[in-house]
């Protein structure tokens, strides 16, 4: 029989590639930043999954704990970064902001 | 039953989601698929006992986050939000609404009320941790916290 453990951990490595096959594919910086956002859940649920082993959870849910608040700071600055470029170049599209760039 | 049922429910509904949500082609469906993915992975971490992440991952990406991301979609022009998006929304809930009754039918059948929920309270313990450790847990968050703010604000101030 497969555990929750095993179950929880796949979930969290198919969100992560999820996230990060979405980054590479996506034509929007906002949607980019959302599969950040998915790469960051992926990363919570591995890191609790990883807990479950242990007899004392704490460590597993201290690191969940902060992953948390980190990477809710960092889609923070993605999207003011994101809201920067808007206003420099006036689109979203990565590859359209590359030739603006010249 | 709950060992089985539980996970695999919460889990292909979190897969399901994300995917929804990353693959859509409306920035406004893909933001509310993602709010329904922040409530289910809140929903797995308090099912197996955790309710201080939980409540945490809830408040904080399903509550700020969420909000975040629309004001920044508002801000840019990218929504879309029309009727057919709007039943998708309404679709998503009672997804969610259904597949929060089978797991709690999954997580007290063949038992005796609540005590099939861990009885340890773990959210005392890491408290008591995060206490044990606090003058680093402090300043490494208030450091992460005050880099985020200088951040935002320098990059969202007018240039003169």
């Amino acid at each position: 029989m497969v555990s929750d453990q095993t179950i929880l951990m796949a979930t969290g490595t198919i969100l992560v590639f999820l996230g990060i096959a979405a980054i590479s594919y996506s034509k929007n910086l906002v949607k980019s930043v959302m599969a950040f956002q998915v790469v960051v859940f992926g990363v919570n649920l591995a890191l609790f999954a990883a807990g479950l082993s242990q007899t004392s959870r704490l460590m597993g849910d201290t690191l969940v704990f902060m992953s948390i608040l980190v990477g809710a700071s960092a889609e923070a600055v993605g999207l003011a970064i994101v809201v920067t470029v808007f206003r420099k170049y006036g689109t979203l599209n990565p590859m359209e902001i590359r030739r603006l760039r010249g | 039953m709950y060992s089985e049922a539980v996970p695999l429910l919460l889990s292909a509904a979190l897969i399901g989601v994300v995917a929804a949500a990353l693959f859509s082609s409306r920035v406004s469906t893909s933001l509310i698929m993602l709010f329904y993915a922040s409530v289910i992975l809140g929903a797995i971490f308090t099912l197996y006992g955790d309710s201080l992440v939980g409540l945490l991952q809830m408040i904080t990406f399903a509550g700020a986050v969420s909000v975040l991301l629309l004001t920044v979609i508002l801000m840019t022009g990218q929504s879309d939000l029309s009727i057919g998006v709007r039943r998708a929304a309404l679709y998503g809930m009672l997804a969610a609404l259904a597949v929060a009754a089978a797991s709690a039918y999954a997580l007290f059948a063949g038992s005796s009320g609540i005590a099939s929920v861990p009885s340890t309270d773990i959210s005392v313990a890491v408290f008591g941790f995060i206490w044990q450790y606090r003058e680093w847990d402090v300043l490494i968050l208030v450091t992460v916290f005050a880099s985020a703010m200088v951040a935002v604000t320098n990059l969202l101030s007018e240039e003169k």
